[in-house]
């Protein structure tokens, strides 16, 4: 079996084990990091892509906000390429909790959260759609933040810096000896094959997982897993990040993401993380609860769901999570007797620096490397690997430089054959995992309002003419990204959205027969 | 009379210089290609002269209204030409018996006024009341308006002041009433100061008989070469209506005043003749003539090109049936409408002296020009429009490389960046801002298939930078500077086949047409800025 | 004709099932009006399914499809299919594809059998009638002979080597070339491709550069790009050029498949007499004096009213605009005919997309009595309304494999019965 051989070895690659593999790297500490799926598989990858100013937390974590204005502030200035550095508003409507408003512009000052308090009508004015029913409007520096090229830039650049990536790897289980994990097996799960990782540390950052893997290594964290359903909205309805202006609660922000919206979330207690995906109900809720604050939340066209599940690691005995802190856990597991293991869990999108930070410098405090952190300083350096996540970059590369060969494979996001091959040219080795999804992570394939029903089928076909997937391979690939895809996409089969379901459906089943098992075994044989 | 001739010489020496000189230009050398004129058969050009030049036939095509005018100054102008400013070479070659104080020919000369003056105040309302008229009328239409009435009212005050003036009539008398009888005198003077309007400064009897002895004796001496001033309809109501004025006027000797001002605005009339619109009395019916009424729109001879440049009287009646008039209401460029453009293209041709911001403007009217033929069906001087445009263009296009045809060469992004340059926001927003507008595609891409437009390239891709299902999906991702440079926004004709096959009723065609708009729009902020740029 | 004109029929719908009512009904004689706008037929694959899978649960594939429809009868309770006789079924396709043949557009197949036809994604369908210009895809399928399938360079969503690859376990002498398009560069779209091969120069151009890589190759197949109105002819002349046995494979939507397809009609139905308010919607309806129906189609200026005697509605599911789904549920837009629905929209769909139950929401639809009226409240909701194709309820025509033979069944029991 494959021994590979690293000084960390960093499990999950959400924000926080990416944001850590870049920390460790430019320290000049060897790591790999594995990921059982792809990048932002879990919480970094389903959540607002919301870049907090603070002022969400004035009420209920002081410390949060304060951390939240620091590092917005930090990743604003270091990583400009993943932010949309939109403003943001916290607005109340009539019926919202009065006290609370009132109460607000002192709660910001305690956290040196700047937030000015706005007329009405200049609120109205900066964004339209805002209800006309508003009675209090404040403006923060919220921003919007694109999470996946966050990570791959991230993992670029701790790549170049010989950080080592490894992907679709399940943890199978841990060896220990004497209080030390001596190797952790992983399985493949696209190709089938076993491999080992030998490590001085091993850091756990696989976020809502973290619980199940440090359980696996013999140790003990509670966590409860508050899955969160966010819907996206065909067109960007509005300039800035919208807050409903009360006690934290479900629905309460509207986020600009490029040429969309993103409209959450909810908080579910699930029993397991692998059992998150949004439902109707939750589609259901998010709307009739955020229309309040804009109406026209009512009539627009949503083009999926997704979800994404929060770890919220217990400390005391609340079981509500919501009251269950949302700052960071950094735990080191020798208390637990796993002398060279640590779990990073929790936290926030807004902080993942700042965590990546503290558990860097307990990795090195415990390897004994005297070395500063430069996260805080070194601008992020933008990636070929991050860019093609960026809503509206395919058309303008489309406009700019194509050549006379090329053609759009995605009409919604209008995603190139060229820009396609440029992202397979940087995603690596790619034997055995699925292309097609892992495109469709790196790149706005797929997240249109067709939600894959043309693109799918003829990013496959170019799959295959590049000789990239052979036999029936990108044919089951078409059918688990479609399937994918359809998890996000059920939940808001209404209107608009059930017409280009019908459509899909119709092309896919009525004449694909994807559906079926395909086979012409029986095919001019008389039964 | 020194002043007669003297101002008769001058004005008519101007005339003769100027027509001629603008008739020289007509055969001006040329280095384009002279095409061989056409036969022409005396039958239709006498056809054209009595259609197109008596009759008017082709101004009644632009409006009943303005053919009556037009008829109204016409006859009337003509007549006093002819049987009063002419009346000793004309008239009294044909009636040996002319006496202008004669009627018929005193009336007619008022009726010849009235008309004048009727058609004058009809062409005024015209140019008061139809919005697009009012828009191209410039101070030349005016003049000419005013140049005519001056003439005209002048010559009815004259008539005026002459017949109240006893000076007149004392003249008059002087020469044909050889009477010592005191009472004779009165006699006449009391019945021409009762029936023929005249004002002496003394009061004069009234009586019946003094007035039938008047009567007689006018009768004796002065109907034979006067006939009663109120057939003077107009100068007789004028002195009437300014009885109370009359004493004053003859004090001052108005008649001789009234004769200057008719002298010197006829001489201004005759010297202005070669001049701008005042030329076109001439060069109107020689064009028509020349054209023997076609009405086609087939290439010309360069005389005949400069021929009918100088025909156009700015009537404006092809800029109000213009097709392309309402990218004026968008651009503001007057060369759009192809009267105004007329203009500039005699620049144009002449002299050379169309240059920075004015020659762009005619480019730019020169370029959206689709050569459509309505204002050469309609012109009613009968120039050939159509084919001065088309034969321009190419020289326009040398002389003014296209802004729009310079975006076209650029590569798309660059051109993205030089409509964002421009940070003048057409007031142009609607179905393409607006989100809803696609919310119902489903990218099906049905609008590109049934696209005429991209059937017929040889490369899509190429050819128009991107298919209505990509500018579709660009305008729904809210990236809009994007789409107004493609060529496919240019090239679309709007045949709406992809709005009626769309089966989502996304207004596919409408939205194309609406960046056109706003692209032209801003086309013409490009340019002004490119041409104030250079200026500075 | 003027507007005061009381048609005998309105046919709302331009699908299959609208299309075939308008023909059947003005091949009775009956005076005709039909509205509908671009739809599901100008999105179909060309082929004409009847039956092909049942049960959907167990994903079991049909060979013989009158079997199935007798299964499908007996087994799922309210399948519009029970509401046809089988010599009606028979009959009703038989007319169809004799009208398109009359038109150009010859359909084959055999009559007791489904047929296996390749698809663009190089799966196999099963199918019960295809274009003449698709049967040597069909034989040389069967056969697994040497064939080439050709694509194009600025085609996109039809690989060659994407069907050679699907297919090469069992069809090992399946070849693909990709190449260049005789007439276009950059991105081609089937329709115009179509009307470039209209010039029989593009055609030797095409066969010239496909002979240079066909080696032994039998059979050739194509995109579905030869030739709009006469594919037959443009087919024929390629096997002239070539002699190769050539066929066409669908492209994906919209391909040429349906306004070949819609063509045929637009030419055929008013050459019938059928008055076609071709792409404009139905946008009211209304009862009008003695027992009448009356429309108001299409908008703006070129808006007319029409008064019919009796109506078929065939408007198809949501993209056809038959059913409407908004959060509360799903509606019928024109009548407001009650619909036949999961009671929430939590179940309306499965988790699995490609889940072999199907999702529930697509057996909703209008529910009709025995004469294909549509019931309301028990009742019909009118005398002369009918209903046929995909709105009706109680079927999944896109996992059964059924939706042209449903529409079609329909459409000619629905004029049946108006008649009758």
């Amino acid at each position: 079996m494959k021994v590979l051989q690293t000084r960390v070895l960093i499990l999950g690659g959400g924000a926080t084990g990416t944001g850590l593999a870049r920390d460790l790297a430019l320290r000049g500490v060897e790591c790999l990091l594995t990921e059982r799926r792809d990048i932002n598989a879990g919480a970094s990858g389903g959540n607002h892509g919301l870049l907090h100013s603070g002022a969400r937390y004035v009420a209920s974590d002081v410390e949060a906000a304060v951390e939240c204005r620091e590092e917005g502030a930090i990743l604003k200035k270091l990583a400009p390429q993943c932010i949309d550095d939109t403003g943001g508003l916290f607005v109340a409507v009539e019926g919202d909790n009065e006290q609370y408003v009132a109460d607000f512009p002192a709660m910001c000052g305690r956290s040196g959260v700047p937030a000015r308090e706005l007329d009405l009508a200049e609120a109205r004015n900066m964004e339209p759609v805002l209800s006309d029913k508003l009675i209090a409007a404040y403006e923060v520096e919220d921003a919007s933040v694109d999470p996946f090229m966050l990570s791959l830039d991230n993992l670029a650049q701790a790549m170049t810096l010989g950080a080592g990536y490894e992907r679709n790897a399940k943890i199978v289980g841990f060896t220990k000896k004497g209080g030390r994990i001596q190797r952790v097996g992983f399985l493949n799960e696209a190709t089938g094959e076993e491999f080992e990782v030998e490590a001085e540390l091993v850091v756990n950052a696989t976020g809502a997982w973290a619980g199940i893997i440090a359980e696996l290594a013999g140790a003990t964290i509670h966590i409860l897993y508050s899955s969160g359903s966010l819907l996206i909205t065909q067109d960007r309805l509005t300039r800035r990040v919208v807050n409903r202006l009360r006690k934290a609660s479900d629905s309460d922000i509207l986020v600009p993401g490029g040429t969309v919206s993103v409209l959450g979330t909810t908080s579910v207690t699930i029993d397991h993380p692998d059992h998150c995906r949004p439902t109707v109900a939750e589609a259901d809720a998010i709307i009739d609860d955020a229309r309040a604050m804009i109406p026209c939340l009512e009539t627009t066209r949503y083009i999926r769901a997704y979800a994404g599940v929060r770890p919220l690691v217990m400390t005391g005995q609340g079981s509500d999570a919501r009251s269950v802190s949302r700052g960071f856990s950094l735990i080191d597991h020798a208390h637990d007797d796993v002398e060279n293991f640590i779990t990073i869990t929790g936290g926030k999108l807004t902080t993942y620096r700042m965590m990546a930070e503290k558990t860097a410098d307990m990795v090195c405090a415990k390897l004994g490397v005297d070395a500063p952190c430069l996260t805080k300083t070194e601008p992020l350096p933008p990636s070929t690997m991050g860019r093609w996540t960026e809503p509206g970059l395919g058309p303008k590369s489309w406009i700019g430089d194509r050549d006379g060969d090329d053609l759009i494979l995605c009409e919604c996001e209008m995603v190139s054959k060229n820009a396609v091959n440029t992202i397979i040219e940087h995603m690596g080795p790619m034997r055995g995992e699925s292309m097609l999804q892992a495109i469709g992570m790196r790149s706005r394939v797929g997240k249109g309002p067709c939600q894959g029903g043309f693109c799918g089928l003829r990013v496959t076909g170019h799959l295959y003419d590049r000789g990239l997937v052979e036999g029936h391979q990108g044919m089951d690939e078409l059918r688990q990204f479609v399937g994918r895809r359809w998890r996000g996409f059920a939940p808001v089969l209404w209107g608009l959205g059930m017409v280009q379901a019908d459509l899909q459906e119709a092309l896919y089943c009525g004449a694909l027969d994807l559906e079926l098992e395909d086979d012409d075994s029986r095919c001019g044989g008389d039964l | 009379m020194h002043f007669f001739d003297f101002g008769l010489s001058i004005a008519s020496v101007i005339c003769v210089a100027g027509v001629a000189r603008r008739i020289a230009l007509w055969w001006r050398p040329t280095t384009k290609p002279v095409s061989d004129p056409r036969p022409r058969p005396i039958l239709s050009a006498v056809k054209a002269l009595v259609l197109d030049v008596l009759l008017l036939a082709r101004t009644v095509r632009t409006g009943p209204l303005r053919w009556l005018a037009h008829c109204l100054v016409f006859f009337g102008f003509m007549g006093l030409l002819l049987f009063h400013a002419l009346d000793e070479t004309v008239t009294v070659s044909f009636f040996p018996a002319y006496e202008s104080t004669l009627d018929p020919w005193q009336f007619l000369r008022n009726l010849f006024a009235a008309m004048t003056l009727a058609g004058l105040g009809l062409m005024i309302y015209r140019r008061l009341a139809v919005r697009r008229l009012r828009a191209v009328t410039r101070t030349q239409d005016w003049a000419i308006v005013l140049a005519v009435g001056c003439i005209i009212l002048s010559g009815v005050f004259l008539e005026m002041s002459k017949i109240i003036s006893p000076a007149a009539y004392q003249r008059m008398a002087d020469e044909y009433f050889y009477s010592d009888n005191g009472q004779e005198v009165t006699a006449l003077k009391a019945f021409w100061a009762h029936e023929y309007g005249v004002v002496f400064s003394r009061r004069l009897p009234s009586d019946a008989a003094t007035l039938e002895m008047g009567a007689e004796l006018n009768e004796d001496n002065c109907a034979a070469c006067h006939a009663d001033t109120r057939s003077a309809f107009l100068s007789r109501s004028l002195a009437t209506a300014l009885a109370p004025l009359s004493p004053a006027m003859n004090t001052s000797r108005a008649d001789t005043v009234f004769w200057y001002f008719h002298m010197i605005f006829c001489f201004i009339g005759l010297a202005a003749l070669p001049f701008a619109k005042f030329f076109h009395p001439l060069s109107t019916p020689a064009n028509m003539i020349a054209r023997q009424g076609r009405r086609d729109g087939d290439a010309e001879s360069p005389l005949a090109q400069r021929m009918g440049m100088d025909a156009c009287t700015r009537c404006g009646e092809c800029s109000v049936r213009c097709s392309v008039a309402p990218s004026f209401s968008v651009l503001g460029n007057p060369d759009i409408l192809p009267s105004e453009k007329l203009a500039s293209l005699r620049r144009f041709w002449s002299d050379g002296s169309l240059a920075g911001r004015p020659l762009a403007d005619f480019a730019q009217g020169s370029r959206i020009c689709t050569e459509c033929l309505r204002c050469t069906d309609v012109c009613p001087s009968g120039i050939n429009l159509q084919d001065l445009w088309m034969r321009s263009k190419k020289e326009v296009a040398r002389r003014s490389p296209d802004p729009n045809g310079a975006v076209r060469l650029m590569r798309p992004s660059q051109r993205v960046v030089s409509f964002e340059d421009c940070n003048i926001v057409p007031p142009i927003s609607g179905l393409a801002d607006n989100a809803e507008s696609y919310w119902a595609c489903v990218q099906c891409t049905t609008c590109t298939s049934v696209c005429p437009v991209v059937a017929v390239c040889e490369d899509p891709s190429t050819d128009l930078d991107l298919t209505p299902q990509q500018i579709m999906n660009l305008l729904r991702m809210g990236l809009k500077d994007q789409t107004l440079g493609a060529r496919m926004v240019w090239s679309c004709t709007t045949c709406y086949k992809c709005q009626e096959h769309c089966p989502q009723n996304i207004r596919v065609a409408d939205v194309l047409y609406e960046l056109r708009n706003t692209a032209a729009a801003r086309m013409g902020c490009g340019d002004r800025a490119g041409i104030d740029g250079e200026s500075q | 004709m003027t507007r005061d004109t009381v048609y005998d029929v309105m046919v709302i719908g331009a699908g299959f099932a609208g299309m075939a009512a308008s023909l059947f009904a003005s091949s009775r004689g009956l005076s005709v009006a039909q509205a509908g706008t671009t739809g599901g037929i100008d999105f179909s694959t060309g082929f004409i399914d009847l039956m092909g899978v049942h049960p959907v649960s167990e994903q079991r594939r049909r060979m013989r499809p009158w079997k199935a429809v007798e299964a499908v009868v007996r087994d799922c309770p309210g399948h519009p299919y029970g509401l046809v006789e089988r010599d009606e079924l028979a009959a009703s396709i038989n007319e169809f594809t004799a009208f398109l043949a009359e038109q150009g557009l010859e359909y084959v197949g055999h009559d007791d059998r489904n047929t296996c036809v390749l698809t663009p994604a190089g799966t196999v369908k099963r199918t019960y009638r295809v274009p003449r210009t698709a049967w040597n895809g069909v034989v040389a399928l069967e056969q697994k002979a040497p064939t080439l399938i050709v694509d194009f360079h600025g085609l996109k969503g039809f690989s060659a080597k994407q069907l050679m690859q699907t297919r090469k376990d069992s069809w090992p002498q399946l070849e693909a070339v990709r190449v260049e398009f005789p007439a276009g560069r950059g991105e081609l779209y089937p329709e115009h491709m179509a009307w470039a091969l209209a010039d029989p120069a593009n055609r030797v151009r095409l066969a010239e550069t496909v002979m240079a890589r066909a080696g032994g190759a039998e059979y050739v197949g194509f995109p579905a790009v030869l030739g709009l109105n006469d594919p037959l002819k443009v087919v024929t002349h390629l096997e002239e050029l070539t002699g190769k046995k050539i066929f066409e494979i669908p492209t994906m939507p919209p391909s040429i498949a349906g306004p070949r397809l819609r063509g045929a009609f637009d030419r055929g139905l008013p050459a019938k007499g059928v008055r076609t308010l071709s792409q404009k919607m139905v946008l009211k309806a209304s009862a009008a004096d003695g027992d009448m129906l009356r429309f108001e189609v299409g908008t703006g200026a070129a808006a007319v009213t029409v008064t019919a005697k009796a109506a078929i509605l065939a408007t198809g599911r949501f993209f056809g605009k038959g059913l409407r789904a908004n959060r509360q549920g799903m509606t019928e837009p024109l009548f407001n005919i009650p619909v036949v629905q999961p009671r929430t929209r939590d179940e309306w769909h499965g988790p699995d997309f490609f889940g072999p139950q199907g999702h529930p929401a697509n057996m909703a639809g209008i529910e009709v009595d025995s004469r294909l009226r549509p019931l309301g409240d028990g009742a019909p909701v009118h005398r002369n309304l009918f209903a046929a194709g995909a709105i009706l309820a109680h079927q999944d025509w896109m996992r059964m494999k059924c939706g042209a033979g449903l529409a079609i069944a329909t459409a000619f029991k629905a004029v049946k019965e108006l008649t009758g």
